[in-house]
């Protein structure tokens, strides 16, 4: 009789605790829901007017127009998104390979560090944006200048990140290298780096998100083409249509390149803390 | 021994001077073959003073920095308290979360930036505006961390609270809230960052006065070296943000270890 009342009562545990979590998850898709209704409500019923603000219909039907239509900003969805992308991959390489092995070698060797810090405490505290003038200068208002941008957002965090890497290595680990006759070299290619691994990729996402952001900036201030300029053009068309359209495309890569990165993250980091 | 361990220290010594120095090298000879593309550092140094008897928009550089600060604190005080709410709210009920938090994990992803033409369309191009965008600039972060910092407290000193008979709000207010102080500070670091180039970028897309106005002026007027000096004073505000952020780390979370 009591061994039937406990497993009954376990199983009700269970059950309640399902119960909870279901609830909660309903909570979240209600309010979604809701958010969707209410906006294309009150712009359909023009409590708030179209010219200001676009139903969740109107921005649905500017994205399949936005497929095939060249539109006021003169390129297609695709041509923007693709346009933005090469940009923002391209500085993100570039900065990557740059940064990160610069920045491990300054952890490691004192006489990079002292060589490289001052002038990276001078090119630190600016960001990104604040290269726009210089590389418009220098390099004009095309592809290259927007590519540097991105570098330099990219650059500073990969640096600071893999720099801090490996100067958390454990010195008890360095020793037990040493006692198994390592040299320097091989003890940082084998214990610094290895150890720096996670803080540098933590290091390559924030750069991520960094660049990114560079890229709407510089495409706003400077371009004819890309996600950026299709939301400037809205604004210049009058078309909130399209700018929202445009601020739900830059956010949803955003999410598709963190997700992207997060794989590839595990992948790299398989069985470490 | 000892003769190798002096020429070393002295190497590492003279080494950022070196770097210090190509650096400024290159700037000079580079400058002085294409002065219209780059500016000279006397001509820097010339324009920086003449602002003073000749201001642009009305104000000399204080006045610029001036401007961008007030925009940058105003922004960044709504964002501390609306990022900590929406942290702690989302952090210690769940319905919150899934209510509040749903609809910030909707707005999150767009970066602050893309939310300038939408912003201008409603509240036009003044200062609320840029509020606004700098606002939104730094409540991610502020957000996220409270979030976090709420999240990580060590079951352990809850527990401890619990033992001690603690009530809820006690718990909160004298354990959850400290613990999580220097992930929200954290937050607050980031925030300031976030903030700092919003407000540039904002003010690069339409404004009368600041720093980012400074240097568009310098792009449109062609004027190599106004864009110099925004760009060298910007450096030089951001790396006093960074210590000024830094220094309320250590004033607030004085327990906190640091590297270097």
């Amino acid at each position: 009789m009591e061994k039937a009342t406990v497993q009954s009562s376990n199983v009700d545990l269970i059950n309640q605790k399902k119960k909870k979590q279901f609830n909660y998850t309903l909570v979240s898709i209600i309010t979604l829901i809701l958010f969707f209704v209410v906006w294309q409500l009150i712009v359909q019923y023009e409590i708030v007017s179209s010219r200001i603000l676009a139903s969740p219909i109107d921005i649905a039907r500017a994205f399949i127009e936005k497929l095939t239509k060249e539109g006021p900003d003169g390129a297609t969805l695709q041509e923007n998104v693709w346009a933005s992308m090469k940009i923002a991959m391209t500085g993100y390489f570039f900065g990557c390979i740059t940064g990160v092995p610069i920045g491990l070698l300054m952890g490691w060797y004192k006489p990079v560090d002292r060589f490289v810090r001052p002038v990276f405490d001078l090119i630190r505290p600016i960001p990104p944006v604040g290269w726009i003038p210089i590389s418009l200068l220098l390099l004009g208002f095309g592809f290259r200048a927007k590519v540097l941008i991105i570098f330099f957002g990219t650059f500073v965090p990969c640096i600071i990140n893999s720099q801090t890497g490996v100067l958390l290595t454990p010195q008890s680990l360095i020793d037990v290298a040493k006692t198994f006759g390592a040299k320097d070299f091989e003890i940082f290619r084998k214990v610094g780096i290895p150890y720096a691994l996670p803080l540098v990729f933590t290091g390559l996402r924030i750069a991520l998100a960094s660049s990114w952001g560079a890229l709407v900036a510089a495409e706003m201030l400077a371009a004819n083409a890309g996600l950026g300029n299709m939301i400037v053009m809205g604004r210049q068309f009058v078309r909130t249509d399209l700018i929202i359209l445009g601020m739900v495309v830059i956010g949803f890569i955003g999410i598709i390149l963190v997700s992207i990165f997060d794989q590839i993250e595990k992948f790299f980091l398989k069985g470490r803390i | 021994m000892l003769k190798k361990n002096q020429i070393r220290k002295i190497i590492l010594n003279i080494f950022p001077v070196i770097s210090i120095g190509l650096l400024i090298t290159v700037w000079v000879l580079f400058s002085n073959a294409h002065p219209n593309l780059l500016a000279t550092p006397r001509m820097v140094f010339d324009r920086a003073i003449r602002m003073f008897e000749h201001p642009i928009g009305g104000m000399n550089i204080f006045g610029h920095i001036w401007v961008s600060m007030k925009r940058i604190f105003i922004a960044l005080g709504i964002a501390l308290v609306l990022g900590i709410l929406l942290g702690l709210i989302m952090a210690v009920s769940r319905f919150g979360k899934a209510t509040l938090g749903t609809i910030y994990n909707l707005i999150k992803p767009i970066p602050p930036l893309a939310w300038v033409p939408m912003i201008t369309v409603w509240f036009g191009i003044g200062e609320l505006s840029k509020i606004i965008l700098v606002t939104r600039g730094g409540l991610n972060p502020i957000t996220d961390n409270t979030y976090t910092g709420v999240r990580i407290t060590d079951k352990n000193l809850i527990d401890v609270g619990r033992v001690a008979r603690a009530s809820n709000s006690q718990l909160f207010r004298l354990i959850i809230l400290p613990a999580s102080l220097p992930s929200i500070i954290a937050g607050f670091k980031n925030a300031l960052t976030n903030c700092f180039m919003v407000v540039l970028a904002a003010e690069m897309m339409g404004a009368q006065a600041g720093l980012g106005f400074l240097i568009t002026r310098g792009i449109m007027a062609v004027d190599p070296p106004i864009i110099l000096v925004g760009m060298i004073t910007i450096g030089i505000v951001g790396a006093l943000l960074s210590a000024f952020a830094s220094y309320v780390e250590r004033i607030t979370c004085p327990w906190i270890r640091r590297i270097n």
